[in-house]
């Protein structure tokens, strides 16, 4: 293609200046807008449909994997100490990490994120639960807002884990044996805690949050550019729209 | 593309690409050690401008090379030693020779709190008859369980010469658990050794006496002193001696010596070397010969053969007699129902060795210069026929010598014991000579000796007396070392050296000093077959093998007075005791059931009560009950005696007697 088109309207009649191509090969491109009287294809609607799916499947999938690991290595622990956290809670050296913890005074793992930990199922069944409404009844111009609980999943926990980690440095036990000065954890690569070298890395259950949200993100581009874009009723699209993914209702064009 | 799309796809990008990028970031900890692990010393030192400084051999770098153990590198086989008069058995590892753990096993061992709590000191109580209480054991041999002939790493067991004693120590945690003592004799040296599936084991005993140690005058010798042959029953199943289901065979009042189990077509039968067949007595005082010679005046001592399958039928149709609650087989119904046979072994014999395939029994002579190999078939047919030469003056058949044997191989002055590689060669040590000879059992002829240093007693090879030895290493376990060590003092160490047998010739490869004992036997196992544990399950007591019933939780630790009885339920974690003051009143008897909460590896804390005799050691996860009298009124710091942690001299607390009468 030479130039990209305005509006849709530039394709009623479909023209170039290189070589003619034969028509059903334009259709094959999503960017090729088919003229405005024919309606949206069923198959466009079930792919948007089904990405969705496949993403709120991923996103679900996640909420039983590992998440994000810390390791800490000192000289008597050649193989490291493990700790690795997930929405169903933390696992790996625990009782040793809290062992050791309690010589600066830290809190112990198992009272940490408490709540999240406790309603996490919930909120991953409302991520998903949200996906797939919005994608079944958000209109036009309000679809884009379906990529942001996908989003706010993994950035959200990244967040919360920053804002633990940051509590548990700066609330110790000022009784304790010994006494530090307030730390974060690093939660990326590599740091150093007294006699330890930290390093902590994302893992599956992270990796797997992240495919949901960009499969949202492709669902969504799809959904707004092949879909509501060229639907008959999006000149009476409003907030929520029930047109496109519920019902299927199709009137002729109205004209140009 | 619209212009919220390109936005969303943006920040997408930049968030999943910010992520990936950041995971990626290499583990520079993992380098850093990965660095130290490696070393920073470059090889620019001159290999040979080393060996001048040290005065050291083309051969002397060999073999350094062939042993030298770099740090985190670990041995490929592990020595089970006798560890002679300290009572322990020693864990030595090969081909570095470095000594690994001091098992605790008829002497208490305080760095493992053996003998310092109730459940070890029960232990070792099973252990004492008399009314003296045994703090010290003469061990002799090892020797390690097995499977179809071969060591399977579960459990070892090890005599005491000097009070007939046989222990059982778990190799998954390399502690002794189990010590029975026999009521019928008061020495045994034939032991420990095992039935190829470890259903029995053997404990022969040495010096004759009136059975169940009961008096009889030197007059009555014949009449009334004994030998006994003591069939050991295992319970694998429990990892312990099962006494009820054991029995004894009654022999003559010979010397009964070293035995060994047949394996392969053997297996059934057990053979027993003996010396004083003259029956010597001694006398000195009235001016008869001393033992050493009367004991050495035949030309031929017995072989004892004992077809230990017909000793079972012959326990289970009830042809026995109890003595002292042990269901012996008489010498007569023994040599009735030919489960005694005999046959001649040259003078003042030592060792009694089966080869790896159970066709041949090895006997070496103290006096005698060759080895003598038997040929099990001929005993066999011999015995199945009813073919004997004779009866000896108890009764028990005795089989010809000429008709028995494959043949005699001159090995030297003094062979003693032999062991086995995987080339049908045996290495019998030479105690007057100091050497390991090296001979053919196919051709039966002698290829090599090899000086050892001094006064070789037993010897040992990688699995060398198994169904498949692996012909690597053997060990000469010398009596003396005269000139190899740095001196010490007039008693000097023993010496263990390891000898390369892999090429044509063996080679010395290293010495290891023994200080602690005399060491007699050692078995040597592939440490693949070794599962040790690293810890203990949360309140798991190793002395009775199960989850202790006074095991403390965190949280759960408490003081309970019942009258005069003193309950303390303590657990032990980094860097505290809970509770870490106890106070009782004169008079109390105090129970500490201390549990360690640790479970990381290596972890360990110690306990003691000063002055009170206490010592426990508390790996990972351990249990352990220790009882006190609190008879001294004061003020008894209690602290941990491992160096723990950083905070470790901040591990204590406090044990006030109160003295009576006091407010």
């Amino acid at each position: 293609m030479s130039s990209a088109p305005k509006h849709a309207s530039d394709y009623d009649d479909v023209h170039t200046d290189a070589a003619p191509q034969a028509p059903e090969e334009h259709h094959r491109h999503l960017n090729v807008v088919k003229p405005k009287a024919t309606p949206v294809p069923l198959w466009r609607r079930w792919l948007v449909v089904g990405l969705m799916a496949a993403s709120v499947a991923t996103i679900a999938a996640s909420f039983s994997q590992p998440w994000w690991q810390f390791t800490l290595y000192a000289p008597q622990y050649p193989h490291g100490l493990h700790m690795v956290m997930g929405l169903t809670g933390v696992t790996g050296d625990v009782g040793e990490i809290d062992e050791l913890n309690h010589y600066i005074g830290m809190t112990k793992l198992e009272t940490v994120a408490s709540t999240e930990l406790h309603y996490a199922a919930w909120g991953v069944a409302l991520v998903a639960i949200l996906v797939f409404a919005m994608t079944l009844f958000m209109g036009r111009k309000t679809g884009k807002w379906i990529v942001a609980p996908a989003l706010a999943f993994p950035i959200g926990f990244m967040l919360d884990c920053y804002f633990h980690l940051y509590e548990a440095g700066h609330s110790m036990d000022p009784h304790a044996a010994i006494r530090l000065p307030g730390f974060t954890p690093q939660m990326f690569g590599n740091g150093q805690i007294g006699q330890f070298m930290t390093f902590a890395n994302p893992l599956a259950g992270f990796w797997i949050a992240v495919v949901g949200a960009l499969l949202v993100v492709v669902a969504t581009v799809v959904r707004q550019r092949a879909v509501c874009a060229e639907c008959t009723q999006r000149g009476a699209c409003g907030a929520v729209c029930v047109n496109a993914f519920v019902v299927r209702k199709e009137h002729p064009p109205t004209g140009a | 593309m619209n212009q919220w799309t390109k936005r969303s796809l943006v920040m997408g990008t930049l968030l999943v690409g910010g992520v990936l990028g950041l995971s990626y970031c290499s583990n520079k900890a993992e380098q850093q050690i990965q660095q130290q692990e490696q070393g920073n010393l470059n090889a620019s030192a001159d290999l040979k401008t080393l060996m001048a400084a040290r005065n050291l051999t083309e051969g002397d770098v060999e073999a350094a090379l062939k042993t030298y153990t770099p740090t985190g590198k670990k041995d490929e086989y592990m020595i089970f030693a006798s560890g002679g008069q300290s009572g322990q058995v020693l864990a030595i590892g090969v081909p570095s020779m470095r000594l690994l753990k001091v098992i605790g096993v008829f002497t208490p061992e305080p760095w493992q709190g053996y003998g310092y709590g109730d459940d070890t000191n029960a232990i070792l109580a099973g252990g004492n008859q008399g009314t003296h209480k045994l703090t010290w054991a003469d061990v002799h041999h090892p020797n390690l369980s097995e499977t179809k002939g071969d060591y399977d790493g579960q459990y070892l067991f090890v005599n005491d010469k000097a009070n007939a004693r046989i222990a059982v120590v778990d190799l998954a945690d390399f502690a002794t658990k189990q010590i029975v003592a026999n009521p019928l004799v008061a020495s045994d040296h034939g032991g420990a050794f095992v039935t190829p599936n470890t259903d029995y084991v053997i404990e022969t005993s040495q010096y004759p006496a009136p059975l169940g140690r009961d008096y009889a005058p030197l007059s009555d010798y014949k009449a009334k002193y004994r030998g006994l042959a003591m069939f050991w029953k295992f319970d694998r199943t429990k990892g312990r001696i099962d006494p009820a289901a054991s029995f004894g065979v009654e022999l003559p009042p010979y010397s009964q010596d070293l035995a060994d189990a047949g394996k392969l077509v053997s297996d059934g039968w057990v053979f027993i070397g003996s010396w004083n067949t003259e029956m010597a007595t001694g006398g000195t005082l009235q001016g008869k010969p001393a033992i050493e010679s009367g004991a050495s005046q035949n030309d031929m001592d017995y072989l004892h053969i004992i077809d230990w399958k017909k000793a079972e039928q012959v326990v289970a149709a009830g042809k026995t007699t109890t003595m002292k609650g042990v269901k012996v087989i008489t010498l007569q119904t023994a040599a009735d129902e030919n489960v005694l046979t005999l046959v001649g072994e040259p003078k003042s014999p030592h060792g009694a060795d089966v080869t790896p395939d159970g066709t041949a029994i090895v006997v070496g002579g103290k006096l005698d210069t060759h080895g003598t190999v038997y040929e099990f078939s001929k005993i066999k047919d011999q015995i199945a026929a009813k073919k004997f030469e004779s009866k000896d003056e108890f009764g028990v058949p005795v089989l010809s010598f000429k008709d028995t044997i494959r043949g005699q191989v001159e090995l030297g002055l003094g062979p003693l014991h032999t062991v086995f590689d995987d080339k049908g060669n045996a290495y019998t040590s030479i105690f007057l000579e100091s050497k390991v000879a090296k001979w053919s059992l196919k051709d039966m002829k002698l290829i090599e000796k090899l000086s050892v240093h001094y006064n070789v007693g037993h010897i040992l090879a990688a699995e060398g007396d198994t169904v498949s030895p692996d012909g690597k290493y053997v060990v000469a376990m010398n009596k003396m070392s005269i000139d190899r060590f740095t001196g010490v003092g007039p008693l000097y160490p023993q010496n263990f050296q390891l000898i390369d047998i892999t090429g044509d010739k063996m080679k010395l490869l290293a010495d290891m000093p023994i200080g602690i004992g005399e060491p007699h036997y050692s078995q040597m196992i592939k440490t693949d077959k070794l599962k040790p544990l690293k810890m203990y399950t949360p309140g798991f007591n190793p002395a009775t093998g199960v989850k202790d019933p006074n095991a403390v939780e965190g949280g759960k630790e408490r003081i309970e007075r019942h009258g005069d009885v003193v309950d303390v339920y303590m657990t032990a974690v980094r860097s505290h005791f809970t509770p870490d003051q106890v106070e009782v009143n004169e008079g109390d008897t105090v129970n500490f059931h201390i549990t360690s909460l640790e479970q990381a590896e290596d972890q360990t804390h110690g306990f003691t009560v000063d002055m009170y005799n206490v010592n426990i050691s508390l790996e990972p996860g351990k249990h352990e009950n220790v009882t006190i009298k609190a008879d001294m009124p004061g003020v008894y710091p209690m602290y941990c005696t491992e160096f723990c942690s950083a905070l470790h001299l901040e591990m204590q607390g406090f044990f006030l007697v109160k003295p009576k009468g006091a407010k």
